[in-house]
């Protein structure tokens, strides 16, 4: 033993959307790996369980708010400064916009800068926020997108617009911070409460659970690929088979 | 008075907030009652049901399976005034300790002495004898007395004794809504409270997700919500396999919750310094504080206790005085209702 023997540090995710979904598979599987966890979702007692349930597991921070409020934002931050470091950051929160879905020529406005906002602007500003903390360890940021920010489906305009912008951003963000990695990931089609918006009444639950998802976004999450657009399926294909089968 | 002073005041209950009835009165389940959840985290306002959320496979949940006898019987002392006396407990030597109530059941009455005659129903005879457990206090509110003949306590209580009911309840709910479903063990003069909201589908739930249900036994005595006393000695018992199945869930990771400050006393009084539990009987006169915190319970549930209530020092040995303050800040604020038909916390410290 040498007297000045540091702790292990421990790796650093801060996770939007945690509290439910893909956000929660993925910070249940960060904090079964020893990660220490930033967690942000909007409602206070559903992240409250998450927290408790993975406090045992690790040190936890959790903070109820919404992403599209630029103080939350900065609460998220210094979170993440106290850490002083920063492995990934998931911007996995998402709104859905209206539900059930509308035609573009029905959508209303509100609702869409209500989404480019939660879905675009938000996940760049948290990066504006965290940049030092990533840079400190050349980090990943892993923003979660959809097939709809390349297909057209009809319905899907609002959401599907907030996500190409993300996407785009993504792109770019992965050229200017050649020292990051920075994705764009497409998790596909999973029983989760947004898919469940964008089809009510229909029963979702035949998708894939978002917790067979999460080992191909923890190849991103861990930065072992190159920066770029991924898709679930591609990464893992075993696993998703195995869901499937 | 007493012989302890009364903790110090922590908030101010606001009026109506006593919960005057159970919920199965308002058409509702047992179940149906708030849960606060306060942890480190937060402090959050969920449904009873939702404690499962909070439970995680490996984790036990300590429950006290004291049944509730209905111990107010009707005395009459010699000069053949009426009032309710409250059977607290029996001692070892087959002495009863009572209670003696105002006639309008507003709080206790002082006027016992040693060798005052009570006449009960079916024939039998309390002779008082000394103020417990200090038998140099006066004046006392409880009193032990000489038994005659001698009765089997619960036999005679199921009898001739109706459950105590505070002047708070609306009504006489029945001896089934003072029970809890893993109820098991008579003996207790007052319902162990904190264990009413569960439900027998919700225990199904919970084992059924991994959690163990372990139970030991904690006989309750009256506590006279009036007052603010610290607790008398009370009758438990920890077995063997209960202090087994503890000692295994912590030397795994889980947690132990205990379902009732009942529970959290029984435990510490059979735990080492370092959280190993032992089987154990007997009389506990443990008073847990955050000076002496709790070795071996990592959370609690329970009701809602009175501003001044002793019970309020015992949840500081879990939780801690900070995050208690904040739990009843809640409470208060939130519109929670007091007492055994009321609403419920969940402190996870």
């Amino acid at each position: 033993m040498t007297p000045h023997a540091q702790a292990p540090v421990r790796p650093v995710a801060l996770v939007t959307g945690a509290s439910r979904g893909l956000g929660r598979a993925l910070a249940r599987e960060l904090a079964a790996q020893g990660w220490a966890l930033v967690l942000d979702a909007r409602d206070p007692v559903r992240l409250h369980r998450v927290a408790v349930e993975l406090g045992a597991l690790t040190d936890v921070s959790a903070l109820a708010g919404d992403v599209a409020d630029p103080a939350h934002r900065e609460a998220l931050g210094r979170a993440v400064d106290a850490h002083r470091r920063l492995d990934a950051l998931v911007n996995n929160a998402s709104v859905l916009g209206p539900s059930p879905l509308v035609p573009l020529r029905e959508l209303d406005l509100t609702e869409l800068q209500r989404t480019w906002t939660v879905n675009a602007l938000a996940p760049l500003a948290l990066v504006q926020r965290v940049l030092p903390a990533l840079e400190r360890t050349g980090g990943a940021v892993v923003d979660v997108s959809s097939d709809a920010a390349v297909e057209a489906y009809a319905g899907w305009g609002c959401y599907g617009s907030a996500k190409a912008a993300l996407d785009a951003l993504t792109a770019v963000l992965a050229v200017e911070q050649p020292e990051l990695t920075v994705y764009a990931f497409d998790p596909g089609d999973m029983a989760t409460d947004l898919h469940q918006q964008a089809f009510p009444g229909e029963d979702v639950y035949d998708r894939p659970a978002p917790e067979s998802v999460v080992p191909a976004l923890l190849e991103l999450v861990c930065g072992r690929l190159p920066s770029g657009r991924y898709r679930a399926a591609d990464l893992a294909p075993v696993e998703a088979e195995a869901v499937t089968a | 008075m007493t012989a302890a002073a009364p903790t110090r005041t922590r908030f101010v209950l606001p009026p109506g907030r006593l919960a005057t009835e159970p919920p199965e009165w308002r058409g509702r389940g047992r179940d149906d009652v708030r849960l606060l959840v306060a942890s480190r985290y937060a402090v959050v306002h969920e449904h009873f049901p939702s404690l499962r959320e909070y439970l995680r496979e490996g984790d036990v949940l300590v429950v006290n399976n004291s049944v509730t006898l209905p111990s107010a019987v009707a005395a009459r002392d010699g000069s053949g005034r009426r009032f309710p006396l409250h059977v607290s407990t029996a001692l070892d030597d087959g002495r009863w300790v009572v209670e003696a109530r105002r006639p309008d059941q507003s709080g206790p009455d002082f006027s016992l002495s040693p060798g005052t005659r009570l006449a009960l129903p079916g024939g039998v005879e309390l002779v008082v004898d000394e103020p417990f457990p200090d038998a140099g206090a006066r004046p006392s509110r409880l009193w032990s007395a000489v038994v005659s003949p001698t009765v089997d306590r619960a036999r005679y209580l199921e009898r001739f004794g109706s459950p105590i009911v505070y002047d708070y309840v609306t009504g006489h709910p029945p001896t089934s809504y003072y029970q809890n479903v893993w109820a098991s063990e008579p003996g207790s003069a007052e319902m162990p409270s904190a264990g009413r909201p569960f439900t027998a589908e919700l225990l199904v739930r919970l084992v059924s997700r991994g959690i163990t249900v372990v139970p030991i036994t904690l006989h309750c005595g009256v506590s006279s919500p009036e007052l603010h006393e610290p607790p008398a000695p009370e009758p438990f018992r920890v077995s063997e396999s209960a202090a087994a199945a503890v000692n295994s869930a912590r030397a795994r990771g889980g947690r132990v919750v205990a379902v009732g400050t009942t529970v959290v006393r029984a435990l510490e009084s059979v735990a080492s310094p370092d959280g190993t539990v032992h089987e154990g009987a007997g009389w506990t006169d443990l008073v847990l504080s955050a000076e002496r915190p709790a070795r071996v319970v990592d959370g609690l549930v329970t009701g809602l206790h009175e501003p001044e209530a002793s019970h309020l020092d015992l949840l500081d040995a879990v939780a801690g005085p900070e995050l208690v303050d904040k739990a009843y800040e809640a409470l208060v604020q939130g519109d929670y209702l007091w007492h055994e038909f009321g609403d419920s916390t969940l402190l996870l410290p």
